[in-house]
């Protein structure tokens, strides 16, 4: 089955690619593969734009674990739409009792033992959020999007789609999807070595048609106190700035504040997007001792990544390949 | 009050099958007291007075001590009060601190990290250092092998410099436009 399916897969492109139209105008043409494709099979890129409708839209429940480094934790994440708003609420299932609820523009955190708060956020947070939402046909230029087959995850069919890195600064990811809901099952990080990083498993999907009550009755509660992080503008600090990025990363943070824990240590904060991953690079003047063994640190795919030189200690941290925090640690230099 | 004489001595001589009698002495003060009379008089009587005296001189100073000790356990928590006090006014950074470890909820790094030697790769010379070092003060295992060349403040050091990184990172990534 699986054997007659790729070779449909085949054919239909390889006639694709020597249609003469195709060569003409290929917007057009293009348009023409996505309708043509949808009715043979789908390709990668539609299962994945399927996950990212699914995922917002739809009112699910999900327990799954999440493994790095031989740890295993599992959580629980329900979500639900409450007026075209989505909803979502997230927690531990072993150990402290760790929660949170983000709803309307809030993301609110409960622990035992400590107090309550929300921060203030628009970005999706949840579990698979970051491959979700990615931008997938702008992402292409960075992933390539290959369907490897069916398989079964909790119990339900799944169809397995890899998204390639197309250079070696970044992961690669592969993705399992419910074909019935398009939710997503599983998420493989993968090294360029093809060794799992990071898992995240679903073992148990529930679809609802109407939103979960429990959530529901959260969403009208009175949530904590929003925290706005106290952003110091530290003028003596020098300023700097990279000379390289990784493509497709852009800045979307630049300021210089106190780290929250330590109100002594004023840094120079740069954070880098590529739509999935954010990387966080930290630059200040405080040095730690620092033996050879530890400036990597790594669980899972976050990456901490450190590097003195004679009087600054920079700080890169984030799901990014050691080889890339490397060579933004190396492009460090002072703002002209 | 006569009628339980007899039963008393009863008891004393564990003769006394009679739970109710039991049940009454334990509950009237009086003829405990009485029952511990008789006692006495029956240790003077076997010529065990010594013994017994000292006793209850023990028993009385600790009854004496330990009412001396529940007035301290009174002062106490007073001449502590302002303590709390204090720590609320202390600062807004520390507070934010325990906000932070709780940012942590929805990240990626939670408790623990595995330090991995870099120079694995060049010098196999160099054993893979496995370091177990708990971020945020949690519970997990800890195994921590230092260099020589590191002293254990050192580490301590470096490690909450890590944390107070890394909860920085999870905070703005929280807050990311």
């Amino acid at each position: 089955m699986k054997h007659r399916l790729f070779l449909v897969a085949l054919m239909s492109l390889l006639s694709l690619l020597v249609s003469p139209q195709l060569i003409a105008s290929p917007e057009v043409a293009q348009s023409e593969v996505k309708i043509e494709t949808k009715q043979a099979l789908p390709s990668a890129l539609i299962y994945l734009n399927n996950m990212k409708q699914a995922y917002q839209k739809l009112n699910y429940k999900l327990l799954y674990l999440n493994t790095a480094h031989n740890q295993i934790e599992p959580k629980q994440l329900i979500h639900g739409v409450v007026d075209g708003k989505s909803i979502a609420y997230f927690y531990y299932l072993n150990g402290t009792m760790r929660e949170s609820l983000q709803f309307d523009g809030k993301i609110s955190f409960y622990q035992q033992g400590s107090q309550a708060y929300s921060l203030a956020t628009n970005r999706d947070q949840s579990v698979f959020a970051n491959i979700a939402n990615f931008d997938f046909e702008n992402g292409n230029k960075n992933y390539e999007y290959i369907i490897l087959g069916r398989d079964r995850i909790a119990g339900k069919k799944a169809i397995v789609v890899r998204m390639i890195s197309k250079d070696q600064y970044r992961y690669s990811y592969i993705v399992w999807l419910d074909l019935e809901s398009y939710l997503p099952l599983r998420l493989d990080i993968i090294n360029k070595s093809n060794q799992i990083v990071e898992q995240t498993m679903v073992v148990s999907l529930n679809i609802s048609e109407t939103i979960n009550p429990w959530i529901q009755q959260l969403s009208v509660q009175a949530t904590p106190e929003v925290l706005h992080l106290p952003l110091t503008t530290i003028g003596e600090l020098p300023k700097w700035q990279l000379d390289w990025m990784p493509p497709g990363f852009e800045i979307v943070k630049d300021d210089q504040h106190k780290l929250m824990m330590h109100d002594t240590d004023p840094v120079s904060y740069i954070m880098l997007n590529d739509g999935i991953v954010r990387v966080s690079v930290y630059v200040s003047t405080k040095q730690t001792e620092l033996a050879e063994q530890q400036n990597i640190i790594q669980r899972g795919g976050t990456l901490i990544y450190t590097k003195q030189t004679e009087n600054i200690e920079i700080n890169v941290i984030g799901e990014i390949p050691l080889l890339t925090a490397e060579k933004i640690a190396a492009s460090i230099e002072p703002s002209k | 009050m006569k009628e339980y004489s007899q039963d008393l001595s009863s008891l004393i001589d564990n003769e006394l099958g009679d739970k109710e009698v039991i049940n009454t002495v334990l509950e009237d003060a009086a003829l405990q007291k009485q029952f511990s009379r008789y006692q006495l008089i029956g240790d003077v009587l076997r010529d065990e007075s010594n013994v017994l005296d000292l006793r209850m001189d023990v028993t009385d100073s600790v009854m004496a001590a330990i009412a001396n000790e529940k007035q301290d356990n009174y002062v106490a928590p007073l001449s502590a009060a302002p303590e709390p006090e204090k720590s609320n006014v202390v600062p807004f950074m520390k507070r934010f601190g325990q906000y932070a470890i709780a940012a942590s909820v929805a990240g990626v790094v939670v408790v623990s990290s595995l330090m991995v030697n870099q120079g694995s790769a060049t010098d196999p010379s160099v054993a893979p250092v496995l370091n177990t070092v708990p971020f945020g003060g949690a519970a997990a295992p800890v195994s921590l092998q230092a260099t020589p060349l590191q002293t254990k403040s050192d580490i301590k050091e470096r490690n909450e410099r890590v944390e107070a990184l890394l909860k920085d990172h999870q905070l703005q990534l929280q807050t990311q436009p």
